[in-house]
């Protein structure tokens, strides 16, 4: 694809902390290659800012290979950004073209409270997979891989959930801020394997309880989380998920 | 879980919207069975004796209750839900994805619903009212006396307002049952490659336009005669 450079005109999110009133603030930005990430970009941009002495904008970011799943950013109305399956620091400054104005706005949802800019605190999640998104094993040697047999469609079933880096763009891109699609992989993944079988039960209602205490919406099946996510994770997760709490909820003695 | 608590959680609500919506979705094919006689070119004989029929036996009043419960409970959970789950984003985006992400009906059953709840109001203080407490002309057949709610309908669809209600009340449930149908599945955790087709198919075509055209064909029929 040929280089080119473009000038862009960046409305951004400023949001000095949690309770402060936010505002989006604009910035001409010129002079960005095509080859450039959305986040290198962004460095140009904070560069710059901080030689004039003023405040960089804070963004989360860290692997920017793709698989951390730290940087969320809400671009013209889109989780990462207008590519199918990527992530923001995968989306690359040739999804746009010279004098395009780009919004960029945090995470929204009560449950992901703005604790500067363009960064949320996703401890909610965190909190979720404490509730029971784990396999309590019995430290020692680990034993003979081939112990236990997996059908192989079961075990990449297991894999596509697990592939879930917990960036959020499911609960930023659905109308509800549901997060059925963060749980239903993490319920996924252990509940496809005979690994996560003896925790089954209480595994869903606690994390499903917790996904509910930390105030995320319900499911509403829009598919917008599935479209959204960078590690495209699919809606059957979240079928499974209901399957699992149905089967948990009718038989579960306590 | 107690089984108050499992109701209380997010899919457990979720699962009494979809269980009363299928139970609603049988309703509908039941209703449009019965009211189709309107059509027919009998002076309503057929229509009333049916109406009656409906009306008087125990059995189909005990159902006609509960499925006035059944319409209030779907719709109090149903918004209940849609409080929450608009509360869950307090500081809303600048810029929405729109379509792009997910299909614009899917995103508007709360609306639908209350288009429907509105009309079903209006709906049943027009006929079902009238029907039970009202004063309704009378008719004779084979000498029995009926209510002619047949002229009652026929009546009231030479207004064009009331043509223009239903046929919208139809259009919000077209657009509610086209994702709601396989919404419930979905909840139901009933998502199957063999079968989603089928449930995709039944809920597009049979209660996303076979059941409301037939229902909106009604007024427009007697109307337009």
């Amino acid at each position: 694809m040929e280089h080119y450079n473009m000038n862009l005109t960046l409305k951004v999110w400023r949001q000095k902390n949690k309770d402060a009133q936010g505002n989006f603030e604009t910035y001409q930005v010129p002079g960005i290659s095509s080859e450039m990430s959305f986040l290198e970009m962004f460095d140009v941009l904070n560069e710059r800012l901080i030689n004039e002495g003023k405040d960089p904008i804070a963004f989360d970011h860290d692997c920017r290979e793709g698989i951390c799943g730290m940087c969320s950013m809400h671009i013209n109305g889109r989780a990462h950004g207008p590519w199918q399956g990527t992530t923001t620091c995968q989306l690359h400054m040739r999804a746009f073209k010279d004098g395009d104005t780009i919004t960029v706005e945090p995470w929204r949802a009560g449950s992901f409270p703005v604790v500067r800019d363009l960064t949320v605190d996703r401890g909610a999640f965190d909190r979720i997979i404490e509730a029971g998104g784990f396999v309590s094993v019995n430290t020692g040697n680990a034993q003979d891989a081939n112990s236990i047999l997996i059908p192989k469609d079961k075990a990449d079933e297991a894999f596509a959930a697990a592939a879930c880096i917990g960036c959020g763009a499911c609960v930023a891109a659905c109308k509800n801020s549901s997060a059925m699609l963060f749980v239903s992989a993490k319920v996924s993944q252990l509940a496809l394997l005979p690994q996560g079988q003896p925790e089954k039960k209480t595994r869903v209602l606690n994390m499903l309880a917790q996904m509910d205490k930390e105030g995320f919406g319900s499911c509403t099946n829009t598919g917008a989380c599935e479209a959204e996510c960078p590690k495209e994770i699919s809606l059957t997760n979240i079928a499974r998920l209901n399957r699992e709490f149905i089967a948990a909820g009718f038989t579960y003695e306590k | 879980m107690k089984w108050s608590q499992f109701f209380n959680t997010s899919i457990g609500k979720k699962l009494l919207v979809g269980a009363t919506g299928l139970f609603l979705c049988s309703f509908v094919i039941v209703h449009l069975a019965g009211n189709i006689q309107l059509l027919y070119n009998d002076g309503g004989e057929a229509f009333n004796v049916y109406a009656t029929f409906m009306s008087h036996n125990s059995l189909i009043q005990f159902i006609a209750w509960g499925l006035k419960v059944v319409i209030l409970l779907h719709a109090f959970i149903a918004l209940q839900l849609t409080f929450k789950n608009r509360a869950a984003r307090p500081v809303k985006y600048a810029i929405n994805p729109g379509n792009q992400t997910s299909s614009w009906f899917s995103r508007q059953m709360a609306i639908m619903g209350s288009i429907l709840l509105v009309f079903l109001i209006i709906h049943l203080k027009d006929f079902w009212w009238r029907m039970h407490y009202g004063e309704l002309p009378e008719a004779t057949y084979k000498g029995e006396t009926y209510k002619d709610l047949y002229l009652a309908t026929n009546e009231a669809f030479k207004e064009l307002w009331v043509v223009i209600l239903y046929v919208i009340g139809m259009i919000g449930l077209s657009f509610h049952l086209i994702h709601g149908f396989k919404s419930a599945f979905q909840t139901f955790g009933l998502n199957h490659v063999k079968y989603n087709g089928l449930i995709n198919f039944i809920g597009v075509w049979v209660f996303g336009i076979i059941i409301p055209v037939g229902f909106a064909i009604i007024p427009l029929v007697i109307y337009f005669k």
